[in-house]
C-alpha cells in the first residue's frame, strides 16, 4: 500500500473579464460538469481540489472571482497568497482578450512576485463565433513569458490539462519543500507538531 | 408502503427483516446524519445492516442504499451507554465489529427497546449456535458506494483496526484555509481515506492462503542442538511464514537481571540452519524478555509485502514486572492483513491456573504496539496466533491414570481434565481463540535426555503444557503436533502449519478505489464549505435626506451543510467595513443550516457626512464584503441617491444660490462648493437661509424662554429643511425652538465652521484680548466674517430682551462658542477631559466679548 508522505495546499485564482466562463472551468474541474446558465460571480468563492502529481497529493484551493469592472479593486486584495493565476478571456469575445493586458499588469501590481501565471483562451468549442485567432493568444502569451492553452469548459478540453499544467509550475519550483521520504517501517515520532504549525 | 414492506423489497429473498430502527451518527461532519439500522436473519444467522435514505420516510425500495454489512458474530460487540444522556432522553449506542465502529444516537423509546432486545436476541442465537451457522448469504450484498460519514466517525471515534500510523514529514502548507468544523485537516483527511480504504477492502483485494507454521518449546535452558530439522521442517513444503517461540532459553542469573545472554545468537543461528531449505527466509524480527524468545521469518519473495514491524514484551513474573514469565510479540501488516505472534510463558505450578488466566489477561492488557496512533494491542489484529507454555496442567487425575490412557492414544479422556480447555469452555481465558484437536503425547515432563516421564518423586501428571491457539477468520490448521524426539530438554517442542488467507491488494483496483474516494472527499469537503444566499446584492437607497435615516433588510440564508459564522470585513485598506453614513446590524452572526437571518442596513447623511455628499468627497456608494468563516465572500454593492440641501454646504456656496437649493444642479454645486465656479451675479452678504432663519427668531422669539437651549422637534426640522430647500411661500413652519436648532445645524454642518480650523489655536490664546480678538475676526473671509457679526448682531438684541426670555449671556456664548469655533472631527475624544473644559471655557469667553461689546467699528468696515 503506497504511504503517503507529503502534503501541498497550492491556493489558485482565476480571473479575467465577466461572462468568460471562469466559473464553468472551475465547475468542470472540480465537479466535471457544465450549465449553460449564467449566474454572474458576486464576490469570490472557492473549491476544493485534490490532485496527485509526482506522486505527492496536493490539495488545491481554487478561487474564482467576480469579473465585473466595479469589483476589479476589491478583487485585486484577493491576489495575494494566490501562487497561481489563470487569467482567462473569452476566444469569441474581442474586448476580453484585449483586457489580459489590463489584468496582467494588475498582477504585476498585487499579486506575488513570483506567482505563476497561465493564459487560457475560453470556449474554443465555438470555433464559428471566433473572433481571436489561436496566434494571438500565443502571441501574448509568448510576449509576456507566459504558458497558454485553448479551452473549452463546456466540451471539456483542456481543462485538466490546464490546471495540472499550472500545478506542476507551481511545484517544480519549490525545491526548498522537496519531501524526505518516510520509511514504510514504523515511525516513532507520534505527536508530530503538525497542527501547531498551522496557521489559518 | 410500510418500512418494513419496503426494506423486503430491497433485501434478496428469503432474508428476513427482524427488526428496524432509525438513528443518528454522531460526530460526523454533518449535523444530522439519519440513517437506518436492520437486523436482518437468515436460517438463523443474523446481519446488521445500515442505510441510507434519499428520501424521508422512503417510498420505494430505491430510496434506500445499503451502505454497510456485517454479521452479528463473535466479533460484533454492542454497548448502550445510557449514562452520557444528559440533558435529553437520547441514549448512545456503541457498535462495533471487524473493521467497523458505529457510534450512534437514538431516542430512548419503545421502539429502541425493541429494537435491542432482538439485536441482544441475535448474539445469544450466535452463541448457541455458531458452529452451525453460515454467513455466506451476508456476501450477496455488494456494497458499492462508500459512507462517508461511517469513514469520519470511524476516524473520530478511533478505530483501533486501521493501519493508522503517523509519517513525519507532513509538511502541511495549509496556509489560509480553516475549514468549519476547525477539526478537519489534511492529516485526518488522510486518516480518513485511511479508514475508507479499510472499509472497502473486499474490492481492492483478493483472498490468497499462505502457510504459516508456528514452533514452541520449552528448552529448559539448554544450549543448543546442531540441528533442529526435525521440528522445524518436518513438513515438506516450504511455509510462507515462520514464528518460533522459546521459553527458559537462558536461566542464568545474567539474562534474569541484566537481559543479556549468549543462547539468543546460538538458538538464532541453529533455528535459522533448520528453516526449510526448500525456500529462502529472511529474518523479520527478534524480541526475547529474559528466557522468553520470539523469532519471526518471511520467505524472501514475500518481504516487500511486511509492513510496520513492530515487538513488545510484558514481564508477568514476580511483582507483575519481572521477565521471567511473561510473553513477547511480533505484530506486522502482511500484505494487506494484519498478524500478531504473541509467544508467552505463564505462572507455573500445578494449582495455580488462575494465575495463569490473570497472566493471559495481563498480557492482553499490557502487550501495546504504541507506535501507532492510536496503539494497537493484540486484540486489534485481524488474526492472532498465541503459543508458548502456557503451563496448564491435568488435575482431578492422578498421574497413574494419566500416564495410563495417554499410552493408550486415550487423549479424549485426559484432555477432559486439561485445565485449559477446561477454563477456556468457561470463558475465563482465551475468549475468542481456537485450539485445534490434540493427538500427540503431553509434552512435559520428561527426563531430560529420553523419553521418559519426569522419574523425580514428585511423580506429577504429564500434561500438554506447551500450546499453539489462533484467532481470525479463513485460518485453517493442517497440522498440530509435538516432536518427541528432540530430548535435551524436559519439554517436547510443539508446532503447527496453518492455512490462513490474507487479502492482497490488487493494485489497479486500489487505485481506482482510492481515486473514487479522494474524488468523493473533496466532494464533500466542498459541500461542507459553509453556504448562503443572499436576496438582494444590490441595495438602492432612493432619495436620501438630509439627517433623514433610511432603512433596508437584507435577508441571509443558511443553504449549506454546515452552521456559518458571517461578518462584514474591512476591504483594502479601509478602516471601516462600511462607510460612516451606514450602519449594519448586525454586522456579525451565526446562521444554522435552514435559518435565515435578516440584516438592517440604515443610511443616515447628517453633518459629518452631509458636506462630503455635496462636495463630492463621497457619495452614497459603498461595497461591502460579507465575508463566511471558512468560505467564500460575497459583494454587496449599497448605492443611492442623496437630495442635495443647504444643510452641508459652505457659507460661501449657499451666498451665490438666489434660488432654493432644490432648482441648482449637482454639478453646479459642486463646482461652488470647489471654487471652480466663476459666478458672475453678486453673492449675498450673509445666506439666504441663514437670514429666514435669523429673521424668524427676531420676529417670533425674541421674548421665548430658553432659546437655543431647548431643542427641536424631528418631525419640524424635516420640514424647516424642505421649506429651506425647495422654497415654498408658505410660512416657515415649525416652532422657534425647532428653527433655532436649524440654525445651529446649519451652522455646524459645513465642512469648516465659521473660525476655520486653522484659527482656532491663534483665537483661543487671544482671548484675554478683546482687540486681538476683534483682529481675527477682521481677517475671516468675508462671508464667514458676515455671518459672525451678523449672528453676534442679533444675538445682542436678543439679550436687550433678557427680562422676557431669561437668557444668560454666558449660556448663549457658550452654545454660539462651540458652533463658530467648532471643533475639527475626531479630535475631541483624543483631549483629556481637563483640556477640553478649559477649551470651552476659551471658546465661550472669546464669543463673549462679541455679545457684550460694540462692534460697529468692525461693521462699518463691511459690505453689509
Ligand atoms: N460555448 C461555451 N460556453 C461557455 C464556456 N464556458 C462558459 N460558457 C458560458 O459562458 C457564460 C459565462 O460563464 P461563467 O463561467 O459564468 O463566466 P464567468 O463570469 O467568467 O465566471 C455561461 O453562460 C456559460 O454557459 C465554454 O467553454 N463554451
Ligand atoms: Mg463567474
Amino acid at each position: 500500500m503506497a504511504k503517503k508522505t507529503y502534503d501541498l495546499l497550492f491556493k489558485l485564482l482565476l480571473i479575467g473579464d465577466s461572462g468568460v466562463g471562469k466559473t464553468c472551468i472551475l465547475f468542470r474541474f472540480s465537479d466535471d460538469a457544465f450549465t449553460t446558465t449564467f449566474i454572474s460571480t458576486i464576490g469570490i468563492d472557492f473549491k476544493i481540489k485534490t490532485v496527485e502529481l509526482q506522486g505527492k497529493k496536493i490539495k488545491l484551493q481554487i478561487w474564482d472571482t467576480a469579473g465585473q469592472e466595479r469589483f476589479h479593486t476589491i478583487t485585486t486584495s484577493y491576489y495575494r497568497g494566490a501562487m497561481g493565476i489563470m487569467l482567462v478571456y473569452d476566444i469569441t469575445n474581442e474586448k476580453s482578450f484585449e483586457n489580459i493586458v489590463k489584468w496582467l499588469r494588475n498582477i504585476n501590481e498585487h499579486a506575488n512576485e513570483d506567482v505563476e501565471k497561465m493564459i487560457l483562451g475560453n470556449k474554443c468549442d465555438m470555433d464559428d463565433k471566433r473572433v481571436v485567432g489561436k496566434s494571438r493568444g500565443e502571441g501574448i502569451a509568448r510576449e509576456h513569458n507566459i504558458s497558454f492553452l485553448e479551452t473549452s469548459a463546456k466540451a471539456n478540453i483542456n481543462i485538466e490539462k490546464a490546471f495540472t499544467d499550472l500545478t506542476l509550475s507551481i511545484l517544480n519550483k519549490t525545491p526548498g519543500r522537496e519531501p524526505t521520504d518516510v520509511p514504510e517501517k514504523i515511525n516513532i515520532d507520534r505527536k508530530s507538531d503538525r497542527l501547531s504549525n498551522r496557521c489559518c | 408502503m410500510e418500512l418494513s414492506a419496503i426494506m423486503k423489497d430491497k433485501l434478496n429473498a428469503g432474508d428476513n427483516v427482524v427488526a428496524l430502527h432509525e438513528g443518528v451518527l454522531l460526530q460526523g461532519w454533518s449535523p444530522k446524519a439519519h440513517r437506518l439500522l436492520a437486523l436482518v436473519e437468515r436460517n438463523l444467522s443474523f446481519g446488521l445492516f445500515v442505510f441510507t435514505t434519499s428520501r424521508n420516510p422512503p417510498q420505494a425500495f430505491t430510496d434506500l442504499t445499503i451502505n454497510f454489512v456485517v454479521p452479528i458474530d463473535s466479533d460484533f460487540k454492542c454497548d448502550i451507554d445510557s449514562l452520557s444522556a444528559e440533558s435529553n432522553s437520547d441514549i448512545y449506542i456503541n457498535l462495533s465489529a471487524r473493521n467497523f465502529k458505529l457510534f450512534m444516537g437514538m431516542d430512548s423509546g419503545h421502539e429502541t427497546n425493541h429494537f435491542f432486545n432482538e439485536l441482544s436476541r441475535s448474539m445469544d442465537l450466535y452463541l448457541k449456535n455458531q458452529q452451525t451457522l453460515d454467513f455466506q448469504w451476508l456476501k450477496k450484498y455488494n456494497i458499492n458506494d462508500i459512507d462517508l460519514e461511517l469513514g469520519l466517525m470511524m476516524n473520530i471515534n478511533g478505530d483501533n483496526t486501521s493501519n493508522n500510523i503517523i509519517t513525519a514529514n507532513m509538511a502541511v502548507a495549509e496556509n489560509d484555509i480553516s475549514f468549519p468544523t476547525g477539526t478537519q485537516t489534511l492529516s485526518s483527511r488522510e486518516s480518513v481515506i485511511q479508514r475508507q480504504m479499510i472499509l472497502s477492502e473486499e474490492q481492492y483485494t483478493n483472498a490468497q492462503n499462505f502457510r504459516i507454521y508456528i514452533g514452541t518449546w520449552n528448552v529448559n535452558g539448554q544450549p543448543t542442538l546442531s540441528s533442529l530439522n526435525d521440528w522445524l521442517t518436518c513438513d515438506s513444503e516450504p511455509p510462507d511464514i515462520y514464528a518460533i517461540g522459546f521459553q527458559e532459553l537462558d536461566l542464568s542469573k545474567e539474562a534474569f537481571l541484566f537481559n543479556d545472554s549468549p543462547r539468543e545468537e546460538e538458538w538464532l543461528q541453529a533455528v535459522t540452519k533448520s528453516l526449510n531449505s526448500k525456500g529462502n527466509y529472511k529474518k523479520v524480527s527478534l524480541v526475547r524478555l529474559v528466557g522468553m524468545m520470539l523469532i519471526v521469518f518471511v520467505k524472501n519473495k514475500h518481504m516487500d509485502h511486511v509492513k510496520n514491524v513492530a515487538t513488545d514484551t510484558v514481564g508477568t513474573g514476580i511483582m507483575g514486572k519481572l521477565g521471567n514469565k511473561g510473553g513477547v510479540a511480533v505484530r506486522m501488516d502482511f500484505h494487506n492483513t494484519s498478524l500478531c505472534f504473541v509467544n508467552t510463558h505463564l505462572a507455573a505450578h500445578v494449582e495455580e491456573y488462575e494465575r495463569r488466566n490473570q497472566d493471559y489477561q495481563n498480557i492482553c492488557s499490557r502487550m501495546v504496539f504504541s507506535n501507532f496512533i492510536p496503539p494497537k494491542t493484540v486484540k486489534d489484529h485481524n488474526q492472532v496466533y498465541w503459543f508458548g507454555d502456557l503451563n496448564y496442567r491435568i488435575t482431578e487425575m492422578d498421574a497413574i491414570s494419566v500416564k495410563d490412557l495417554v499410552r493408550k492414544n486415550n487423549f479424549k479422556n485426559v484432555l477432559e481434565a486439561d485445565q485449559l480447555k477446561q477454563q477456556h469452555r468457561a470463558g475465563n481465558v482465551f475468549k475468542g481463540y481456537k485450539e485445534g484437536s490434540i493427538n500427540f503425547l503431553p509434552t512435559y515432563k520428561y527426563d531430560p535426555g529420553t523419553n521418559d516421564w519426569d522419574s523425580s518423586e514428585k511423580n506429577r501428571a504429564p500434561a500438554w503444557c506447551d500450546r499453539i491457539l489462533w484467532r481470525g477468520n479463513s485460518i485453517k490448521q493442517l497440522a498440530y503436533r509435538s516432536h518427541p524426539n528432540l530430548l535435551i530438554s524436559d519439554h517436547k517442542p510443539v508446532s503447527a502449519l496453518f492455512e490462513s488467507e490474507v487479502r492482497v491488494v490488487d493494485l489497479t483496483k486500489y487505485r481506482k478505489i482510492h481515486e473514487h474516494i479522494m474524488k468523493k472527499l473533496d466532494k464533500a469537503e466542498n459541500e461542507y464549505l459553509p453556504q448562503v444566499m443572499v436576496d438582494n446584492t444590490e441595495i438602492i437607497f432612493h432619495n436620501v435626506k438630509f439627517m433623514e435615516p433610511q432603512l433596508k433588510e437584507l435577508t441571509v440564508a443558511n443553504t449549506g451543510q454546515v452552521p456559518v459564522q458571517f461578518e462584514f470585513i474591512k476591504k483594502l485598506d479601509d478602516s471601516t467595513y462600511c462607510k460612516e453614513w451606514l450602519r449594519i446590524e448586525p454586522f456579525m452572526s451565526f446562521i444554522d443550516p435552514g435559518e435565515k437571518c435578516d440584516i438592517t442596513l440604515e443610511v443616515l447623511i447628517d453633518k459629518k457626512s452631509a458636506y462630503k455628499m455635496i462636495s463630492g468627497q463621497d457619495k452614497l456608494y459603498d461595497i461591502l464584503v460579507l465575508h463566511l468563516d471558512g468560505g467564500k465572500d460575497i459583494f454587496i454593492t449599497v448605492t443611492g441617491n442623496y437630495e442635495r440641501s443647504c444643510f452641508g454646504c459652505s457659507l460661501e456656496t449657499l451666498c451665490y444660490l438666489k434660488v432654493p437649493i432644490k432648482n441648482i444642479p449637482f454639478g453646479k454645486l459642486m463646482e461652488l462648493e470647489n471654487n471652480k465656479s466663476n459666478m458672475t451675479s453678486d453673492p449675498y452678504p450673509v445666506p439666504k437661509e441663514v437670514w429666514y432663519l435669523v429673521d424668524h427668531l427676531y420676529r417670533h422669539g425674541l421674548k421665548q424662554e430658553h432659546l437655543f437651549e431647548h431643542s427641536g422637534l424631528r418631525s419640524e426640522f424635516v420640514q424647516i429643511r424642505n421649506w429651506l430647500d425647495n422654497g415654498t411661500p408658505d410660512a416657515l413652519p415649525g416652532s422657534v425652538h425647532s428653527v433655532a436648532e436649524a440654525l445651529l445645524i446649519l451652522l455646524d454642518s459645513t465642512s469648516e465652521p465659521i473660525i476655520p480650523y486653522n484659527l482656532h489655536a491663534t483665537c483661543l490664546s487671544a482671548v484675554s484680548y478683546y482687540s486681538q480678538c476683534k483682529q481675527i475676526i477682521s481677517q475671516l473671509p468675508e462671508r464667514s466674517k458676515n455671518v459672525f457679526l451678523y449672528l453676534c448682531a442679533f444675538l445682542q438684541e436678543l439679550l436687550n430682551h433678557v427680562n422676557d426670555n431669561k437668557l444668560d449671556v454666558k449660556t448663549i456664548a457658550s452654545v454660539f462658542g462651540e458652533i463658530f469655533i467648532r471643533d475639527p472631527p475626531r479630535s475631541r475624544s483624543d483631549k483629556s477631559g481637563h483640556t477640553r473644559t478649559s477649551m470651552s471655557r476659551k471658546k465661550t469667553n472669546f464669543v463673549y466679548h462679541f455679545l457684550v461689546n460694540d462692534q460697529s467699528d468692525l461693521i462699518i468696515n463691511t459690505s453689509f
